[in-house]
């Protein structure tokens, strides 16, 4: 497996960056919540360095230009935004209307063959099991969408020991920040 | 599955029903051995009876196929465990037959299961493999060359072989009227062969993809289809099998867990829970850092970028650290490598303050994230680079975590 403390440093080096660049505004609590955990995702995105799908996918949807963190992030990004998740924008937009018309028509027409087969089979039901929970998984992921199911069990497995660093980096600075305080 | 033998069997061949009843009594020896099987056996032993009604109606009985579906599903990860480590190339190509076997006919989905069960010699792999081509087609016969034919190549692949008897045992169980057992001169293939042309030639194609030289190394199985898409197919779902496994040993929980949608199900619960636990985490962080981020970031700047290598920053700050940091015992390293992070965050990374502060040289120590670093005490001088880029790393947390008890009780 790959090394937790690389990662976690990489993380950490990477989100102390982030949070230095946002102005961190003296407002609520919400909006101190939301730069602190758009700057650690964009930090775990990065420290993928564009390898992973779902990294870009998370850099480039948080960049989008009709989101309302999208200040925050331009100035996280900074300087670096030389990312490919950048390019990845436009493409991703349309594969993603692309896929979702496809979705729908699939739908539709299985709808019909649904009624017809009647579930007699359990294997049938068993697919369609498997179906709706790849269907959840892939809204978890960031880019699940457009991913095949390959590319989705690989990225969540990346997903996973990403989101495991940042949870454990994130709990210990506030627990050190806790106790500092006591 | 006597009742075919007189209507198809010429009186003469009783040799056949002889190595036929010898092959299936050590088939059923096979089964008896190994711990998994046995409840197989009696599933198959059970079975018959659809398999036989398969074989004479030809027609999938909704009952048999749910029967057998369900034994696959529930049995599919059950064996590979134990299996994989046997028999890798089966269980990998049981997987991946075990989730295709939902679509396929409900023989297909018979021998698949069969497959996992046992290993058998070349020559009733042979013979399984005849009677599985027999069994699947019902109604058609082919002649006897095609077989042989067949016959020959497969036994060429005795691993082949073993996998398609392995399937086929089922089969062969109602095809007694197949000789197969001693080899390609018993080739006394009786007129129940139920082979058309259409089979012939997948199993040529299927035999002849094996022996070339195949840099894809996807084994077509008998009977199945061989065109490039249900390949392709099949070693999609191996790949995606293989990284199921990875997910398993990931997330937490997953080992007991058989089954695509259950295991899909955890992991879709790790997952969100992870994603829960980071916004809540940072909702903490919020209130907690009204502004110490902030100060956090320029000191860290100002300390981290620039020292890679010197102590001097640490030796600066050692005295503010000293009097703030509220730890003042020294924990052991085996605190630090049991203590995992989060409890023990805070204690390590004053320890390891500590140390650089006392020691510079001396300890490598990782920061407090770096809990697998450590292998004991005695590990204390290692290659320059790795130290200094621990000991970096090191600043990073500590500084962070220290610096914010300095902000905090300087702001206090």
């Amino acid at each position: 497996m790959r090394p937790h403390s690389s990662l976690k440093q990489e993380f950490l080096k990477e989100w102390i960056k982030g949070l230095q660049r946002c102005s961190f505004p003296k407002k609520s609590i919400l909006e101190r919540k939301k730069a602190i955990k758009l700057s650690a995702d964009i930090a775990m995105a990065s420290a993928r360095n564009g390898t992973t799908c779902w990294s870009r996918a998370l850099i480039s949807s948080a960049a989008k230009d009709g989101s309302d963190n999208n200040h925050l992030v331009k100035q996280i990004l900074g300087p670096e935004s030389d990312r490919p998740a950048v390019e990845n924008k436009a493409p991703a937009r349309q594969a993603s209307v692309c896929k979702k018309i496809l979705k729908r028509s699939c739908r539709i027409r299985r709808r019909g063959r649904r009624k017809c087969g009647a579930a007699a089979a359990p294997s049938s039901i068993a697919k369609h099991l498997v179906k709706k929970r790849r269907q959840i998984l892939r809204s978890l992921i960031p880019g699940g969408e457009f991913m095949n199911e390959i590319c989705l069990i690989e990225e969540t497995l990346d997903y996973i020991t990403s989101l495991r660093v940042q949870v454990d980096v994130m709990r210990s600075l506030a627990t050190a920040s806790v106790r500092g305080t006591e | 599955m006597n009742r075919a033998l007189p209507e198809m069997l010429p009186c003469s061949d009783m040799t056949v029903l002889q190595r036929q009843r010898a092959r299936l009594k050590w088939q059923a020896e096979q089964f008896q051995q190994q711990s998994y099987f046995c409840e197989l056996s009696g599933v198959f032993t059970s079975q018959n009876v659809h398999v036989q009604g398969f074989q004479q109606g030809g027609l999938v009985s909704g009952g048999g196929d749910s029967v057998l579906s369900n034994m696959e599903m529930t049995r599919q990860l059950k064996p590979d465990p134990g299996l994989e480590a046997a028999w890798p190339e089966l269980g990998k190509v049981d997987m991946g037959f075990g989730s295709c076997g939902y679509g396929n006919g409900p023989s297909f989905d018979m021998n698949h299961a069969i497959s996992r069960t046992s290993s058998c010699p070349p020559a009733v792999a042979a013979a399984a493999v005849e009677v599985k081509g027999n069994s699947e087609k019902m109604g058609s016969a082919v002649g006897r060359e095609s077989f042989k034919k067949r016959k020959v190549e497969k036994l060429q692949n005795s691993k082949v072989v073993a996998e398609d008897e392995s399937k086929r045992i089922k089969a062969s169980e109602e095809e007694e009227e197949e000789s197969k057992i001693t080899g390609p001169n018993t080739n006394k293939i009786t007129n129940h062969k139920k082979e058309n042309s259409g089979d012939t030639s997948k199993d040529n194609s299927k035999v002849s993809e094996v022996q070339k030289p195949d840099y894809i190394h996807v084994r077509a199985r008998r009977g199945q289809a061989t065109d490039s898409h249900s390949l392709a197919e099949r070693v999609r779902r191996e790949k995606i099998s293989e990284r199921m496994k990875y997910l398993q040993d990931l997330v937490p929980g997953c080992n007991k867990i058989t089954g695509k949608a259950g295991m899909l199900d955890e992991i879709i619960n790790y997952v969100q829970s992870l994603q829960r636990q980071v916004e809540f985490l940072s909702m903490k962080l919020a209130t907690v850092n009204p502004r110490l981020d902030f100060n956090i970031d320029n000191l860290y700047a100002k300390e981290e970028f620039p020292s890679c290598t010197t102590n001097f920053p640490t030796v600066g700050m050692a005295p503010e650290m000293a009097n703030h940091s509220p730890y003042l015992q020294f924990n052991p390293i085996q605190q630090v490598v049991s203590g995992c992070g989060v409890e023990m965050g805070m204690n390590s990374s004053d320890m390891a303050l500590r140390r650089t502060i006392s020691a510079p040289v001396s300890i490598p120590d990782a920061s407090f994230l770096n809990t697998t670093c450590f292998t004991g005490p005695q590990q204390q001088i290692q290659p320059s680079a790795p130290w200094e880029v621990e000991l970096q790393n090191l600043y990073n947390v500590a500084f962070t975590d220290t610096i914010d008890a300095s902000d905090l009780k300087m702001e206090m």
